[in-house]
């Protein structure tokens, strides 16, 4: 048995439009995903903003009900028994609310570590433990609203091992933190892989499911376009080259134009305050640099430089882009 | 429920306390809600009726206290839910296994324990300021309808709370259900002298009851049979009210899965 069996699990949100002539309109969010998790594993789900990462998570963690398809976890089915899951698995969503931020980060774990059911005997040793583990044993008593965001999110973690469960479910941990904090909860993230702890984890960071992740499921658009190792995944990129283009205000009727000539793969545009980075996949290599900067020739430049494929490029290519 | 777990549950609902009342009492909403006004109702209504006579200063100091009493009931326990939601804290207290009824009941007792403190405000205020001689006349009947008034106000703050959340058109009639209550429930005055067509209504609400209870026992010396009689309605309509929450508790889980209303963004 998997600990984490999926089949053709969809998700259908409703919402209306309209104020006089109200209509229903369809959103699907998931799409007929199927992966399993075994146990002990550290998998990663990976997909742009509105891919349908969270949704997938809330169904599995029992917080939505499924439109179709199956979810089992332990075994058991995530809408009819959900009270058997709740007790055996553990979730932060990314963000800093969820926390009660007039109460101390003592008082918090207190508080939860009660809902959980733990013992208060096992509750008093282990909190001090987990302020430990998360780097927070000299804030313990500090109310949580003086805490900064990769506190609160330390916290969370924390919260989430209180009653030491067989599953954690971690939604873009690292989202919103400064490169410290992230580094921070990665540290605490590979402690819990390495204490065979069964990890779901979310995330749109490709360094981060790389260095982290056993397998690895791109998501997109609600459906599964690639499930396997990191080191696979970047196979899809082998034979690709990544031209990066610095470039100051670049019309999409030239990115358009760029997206047709036959030596490029894939185009994606990355804002960088007052620039961007356009990121060419090409089998061409440094040959593709001087048609590239003929098409931008209107285009104010900057820095240009050609580097090997990494996940994160796999990445953009499976996904078409669409980051 | 499996065995163990009544005790599990006390812990809850003694920590949902605690916590509620350190979080609470940072609040000016809440110290205006619970001690301010009660204050204001208590300060007016002792100029207008307190010429009549000793007797009915107690009256207006039990009255005034309800009046907080409701307030904590319709605001703070009504809100108990929306309010995890707006934190964010509702999605990770659904996921847990303890259920949300037994954690909402933990805070709500929280509330409307705290909201006892308006009556002791009123009292103070009626004694050391307007130097009235208050005394309760039957004090362990006074003390036992207080238990009663607490147990079924916050059975009835379940059934608000999840109320306002399975249909938030309701929950704009909050501050519309306020003094309609203080009027019908006879906080300050009998509602005797209301249309009689509104007495049903009354009798449906234990607010009403805790007013009849309290009332009898801090102004009078009733028999044991005529106290008896609010205090079986409000052990009745807090049974009723219990009920009434599960199974709306249940609903407005279910729904909040369904619509992914749970957390709140």
């Amino acid at each position: 048995m998997n600990t984490i069996e999926v089949r053709d699990l969809r998700r259908i949100f409703k919402t209306t439009i309209g104020v006089v002539r109200r209509k229903i309109k369809e959103v699907v969010a998931v799409d007929g995903i199927t992966f399993d998790v075994n146990r002990g594993e550290l998998f990663g789900l990976l997909g742009p903003n509105g891919a349908g990462k969270t949704t997938t998570i809330k169904m599995l963690t029992t917080l939505l009900i499924p439109t179709g398809g199956t979810a089992k976890i332990l075994g058991y089915d995530v809408v009819d028994q959900a009270n058997a899951i709740r007790a055996r698995i553990g979730f932060i969503f990314g963000g800093e609310r969820g926390l009660y931020w007039r109460l101390s980060g003592i008082d918090n774990l207190r508080y939860f570590a009660s809902l959980y059911h733990v013992d208060p005997a096992v509750t008093k040793k282990r909190i001090p433990q987990l302020l430990e583990l998360v780097g927070l044993s000299d804030r313990g008593e500090e109310k949580v609203e003086g805490y900064s965001r990769g506190m609160k999110q330390r916290l969370h973690i924390a919260r989430t091992l209180l009653h030491d469960p067989e599953i954690l479910f971690l939604d873009e941990p690292t989202m919103g933190l400064d490169p410290v904090g992230g580094r921070e909860i990665r540290q605490v993230i590979r402690n819990l892989q390495s204490e065979k702890k069964t990890i779901l984890l979310t995330t749109h960071y490709m360094f981060e499911a790389d260095a982290l992740c056993e397998r690895v499921a791109v998501i997109d658009r609600g459906r599964i376009v690639a499930l396997d190792t990191p080191e696979a995944l970047k196979h899809v990129v082998r034979d690709l080259a990544v031209i990066e283009i610095e470039v100051f205000g670049v019309p999409e009727k030239i990115l358009n134009q760029i997206r047709k000539l036959p030596f490029v793969d894939t185009v994606s545009v990355e804002d960088l305050d007052q620039k961007q980075m356009l990121l060419v996949q090409s089998a061409k290599g440094p040959e593709a640099v001087p048609p590239l900067l003929a098409s931008l020739d209107s285009v104010r430049v900057g820095k240009v430089s050609v580097r090997e494929p990494t996940l994160e490029d796999a990445y953009v290519r499976l996904v078409g882009g669409n980051v | 429920m499996k065995p163990g777990m009544l005790k599990t549950y006390l812990r809850v609902i003694k920590l949902a306390f605690i916590f509620t009342i350190k979080q609470a009492m940072t609040d000016a909403f809440v110290i205006f809600g619970i001690f301010v006004q009660p204050l204001i109702i208590a300060i007016m209504a002792l100029f207008v009726l307190g010429e009549q006579g000793d007797e009915i200063a107690i009256f207006i100091v039990v009255g005034s206290g309800l009046t907080g009493l409701w307030d904590s009931v319709l605001f703070q326990s009504g809100s108990s839910i929306t309010q995890e939601r707006w934190t964010g804290t509702l999605e990770a207290l659904v996921g847990m296994p303890t259920p949300l009824g037994v954690i909402v009941f933990g805070k709500n007792l929280a509330f409307v324990t705290q909201a006892l403190g308006s009556m002791i405000a009123s009292y103070t205020l009626a004694s050391i300021i307007f130097g009235y001689p208050l005394s309760v006349e039957s004090p362990m009947l006074f003390i036992i309808s207080v238990i009663l008034t607490v147990l079924s106000l916050v059975c009835l703050g379940l059934v608000l709370a999840t109320l306002f959340v399975l249909n938030p058109d309701v929950q704009r009639w909050q501050n519309g259900l306020e003094f309609p209550v203080f009027i019908l429930a006879g906080f300050l005055f009998p509602i005797a002298i209301l249309p009689q067509w509104t007495t049903p209504l009354s009798y449906i609400l234990a607010p009403y009851w805790a007013a009849v209870a309290l009332h009898l026992s801090s102004s009078a010396k009733p028999g044991i049979l005529e106290i008896s009689t609010p205090w079986a309605m409000m052990a009745l309509l807090g049974v009723i009210y219990l009920f009434l929450a599960f199974w709306l508790f249940k609903k407005m889980l279910f729904k909040a899965r369904v619509e992914a209303t749970l957390s709140g963004q």
